[in-house]
């Protein structure tokens, strides 16, 4: 299938949509009880897990959308949801004007996903032979696969591992093979879902230039999850928050610092080990002389502060910079955990 | 479709030559294992044939048939049905079953074709297949080409009814994917373990019962009684086949019934293990 057959929504037009999604699952709640043996065979009771509550948010063709949250939050069914694994209770999900679920097979030859602890290469076969059986059951024209394999070659550096086993690979070069093959056939979407678990700087760096290399084109639409938040600042302009399955922020970078807190990091180099006490800044550590504070807002008086140290040491040099993403995100985290009140799903 | 499902399976079996002829070290040993396991699960029932001159009313030759049908039934299966297509249960129970989902084909023709390794087991097809023509030429069996038509239809009513009641089994594992992961496994082992016994001393209560709720019966028994003439009577060629056909319907709306369930539940656990390997 050509590229020019699939365009059936206009380029710049609204690629994912889901309205008022929610997905409920049962949990079986046995009892420990020796006691309670008959009853949870008989009566078993359940609790209804709300894994996503109303969920509703628009992608546009060729965005990369980091789909974020902590541990349970549910961004993995999310993911289902989209790839067409899994039917929402309730609420209406439809990427590139198609229903994911009922019209499974149209759908997925458009779209890619790759699970981060999954694979989709032959375990025992070199990766050019998965490559070939993705050409075969994809139906892949035979331009398209080699020019799609140049790329997996030449950005993934799947070439050096071409005749290698994919059970002899490491979890990088496996990675980026199951990349690879996930564009062979030119998805319009693709749906990461911690691309980058395990891997090390030089494979996670491959992984976001081949991201950015394809949101620069702007043909393909990018949605990834991921843990590590700098990765994701790196590679998306917007991100959306869930939490306890309901969205909690959907925006750039930008706005998440602003919106949960922009914290700063100043750091004083002084003539003495002891940390200066700064008022409106909090000491997060020393290394010799070396002290840092953490600062919370844009405005926080950096002179004011710097003068402040002046007056009990002498400062022999000064620097302050954006705390790291992943420190708001922590502290946003911190905030629902107190929020969350005990014992909810 | 038809040129699709060939594309497919002229796929695999390239994947699978590929795999069995890797080194010539492990090409050796594989076969080599394969032929010991063949001769050892016939052996048995082989011998006591060979001592009593046969197993009443099946006379020596008849029981070396009757072995040799079983073989090549199981053969089919176990072509058709690797990477855990026959234990669907495992794929099922795994969450593997996404890894079909995303591709862009319906289900069952993922299936049906992803399985295919035509030379794997192999080396069990041959000694199979030997039996019955050595025991066939003993008997005088004559091949008419309506002989040889209603010999292919049981033996593929034979494969068919083992691969249905595999699955049958198997797609308990949409709803219970921890307990019934095992369970085509089971199923399979109960149909084959059975499979080169002549059943005839039994009862008609436990005969009928290994000819339906567990039908051992119809992948050597019944079929080998109806083409050797011990059955008399057109009827009882008809039988696997239609029992066959009838286990695939059911098998079928399990199916359905089960991809229903997943789409609204999912699968809450994964394990690669067995997963194209």
């Amino acid at each position: 299938m050509h590229r020019s057959d699939r365009a059936d929504i206009p380029a710049s037009g609204i690629v994912v949509e889901c309205r008022a999604v929610c997905k409920t699952f049962r949990q079986r709640q046995p009892s420990e009880r020796p006691r309670d043996v008959l009853r949870n065979l008989l009566h078993p009771r359940f609790r209804t897990v709300e894994a996503l509550r109303d969920v509703s948010f628009t992608v546009n063709r060729g965005e990369v959308v980091a789909y974020a949250g902590p541990n349970g939050a549910g961004k993995s069914t999310t993911i289902k949801l989209l790839s067409g694994m899994l039917a929402p209770t309730s609420g209406s999900v439809r990427v590139l004007g198609i229903d994911p679920v009922a019209e499974r097979t149209r759908y997925v030859g458009r779209i890619g996903v790759v699970f981060g602890q999954r694979t989709e290469l032959w375990w025992d076969h070199p990766v050019a032979a998965s490559y070939e059986w993705k050409r075969v059951v994809w139906d892949i024209p035979r331009e398209r696969f080699e020019r799609m394999c140049g790329v997996a070659r030449e950005i993934l550096g799947v070439g050096e591992t071409w005749n290698t086993l994919a059970r002899e690979l490491s979890l990088g070069q496996r990675m980026r093979a199951d990349l690879g093959m996930a564009m062979l056939h030119e998805p319009e979407i693709l749906f990461l879902d911690e691309p980058t678990l395990g891997l090390d700087v030089l494979a996670k760096r491959s992984m976001t230039r081949l991201v950015r290399q394809l949101s620069a084109t702007g043909s393909v639409t990018v949605m990834v999850t991921s843990h590590d938040m700098n990765e994701l600042e790196q590679l998306a302009g917007r991100v959306i928050f869930i939490e306890s399955g309901s969205l909690a922020y959907d925006g750039d970078f930008a706005g998440l610092r602003r919106e949960f807190g922009d914290l700063r990091r100043l750091v004083l180099e002084t003539d003495d080990a002891t940390a200066p006490t700064l008022p409106g800044a909090e000491l997060v550590g020393s290394q010799g002389m070396r002290h840092e504070y953490r600062l919370r807002g844009a405005g926080a008086d950096v002179a004011a502060l710097s003068a402040g140290a002046g007056e009990q040491c002498r400062v022999l040099d000064v620097e302050t910079h954006r705390a790291p993403i992943d420190e708001v995100i922590a502290g946003i985290y911190e905030h629902w955990g107190r929020q969350r009140p005990t014992g909810t799903a | 479709m038809a040129a699709r499902l060939l594309r497919l399976w002229a796929l695999y079996a390239y994947l699978d030559g590929m795999w069995i002829a890797r080194d010539f070290r492990s090409f050796i040993f594989y076969y080599l294992a394969d032929a010991v396991t063949a001769v050892a699960s016939v052996a048995g029932v082989l011998l006591l044939a060979q001592r009593f001159d046969g197993i009443p009313p099946w006379t020596r030759d008849q029981v070396l048939f009757l072995l040799g049908f079983g073989m090549v039934a199981r053969f089919v299966p176990d072509m058709m049905g690797n990477y855990n297509v026959l234990h669907i249960s495992r794929r099922i129970g795994r969450g593997q079953l996404d890894h079909i989902l995303v591709q862009p084909q319906p289900v069952w023709m993922a299936l049906l074709t992803e399985g295919f390794a035509p030379f794997w087991g192999l080396l069990s097809l041959a000694p199979g297949v030997g039996l019955m023509v050595w025991a066939g030429q003993r008997m005088g069996l004559e091949a008419t080409p309506s002989w040889l038509l209603a010999f292919a239809l049981n033996l593929a009513g034979a494969s068919a009814a083992l691969m249905a009641y595999a699955a049958l089994w198997g797609f308990a594992a949409f709803f219970q994917p921890r307990a019934a992961e095992e369970i085509s496994g089971s199923a399979v082992d109960l149909l084959t373990d059975l499979k080169g016994f002549p059943l005839d001393a039994l009862g008609p209560g436990l005969r009928t019962a290994l000819l339906t709720v567990i039908p051992a019966g119809l992948m050597a028994w019944y079929p080998c009684r109806a083409l050797l003439g011990l059955d008399h009577g057109i009827a009882a060629l008809w039988v696997t086949p239609a029992a066959a056909v009838a286990l695939c319907c059911a098998a079928c709306l399990m199916f359905r019934m089960g991809m229903r369930r997943y789409a609204q539940v999912g699968s809450s656990r994964y394990t690669s293990f067995g997963h194209r390997r």
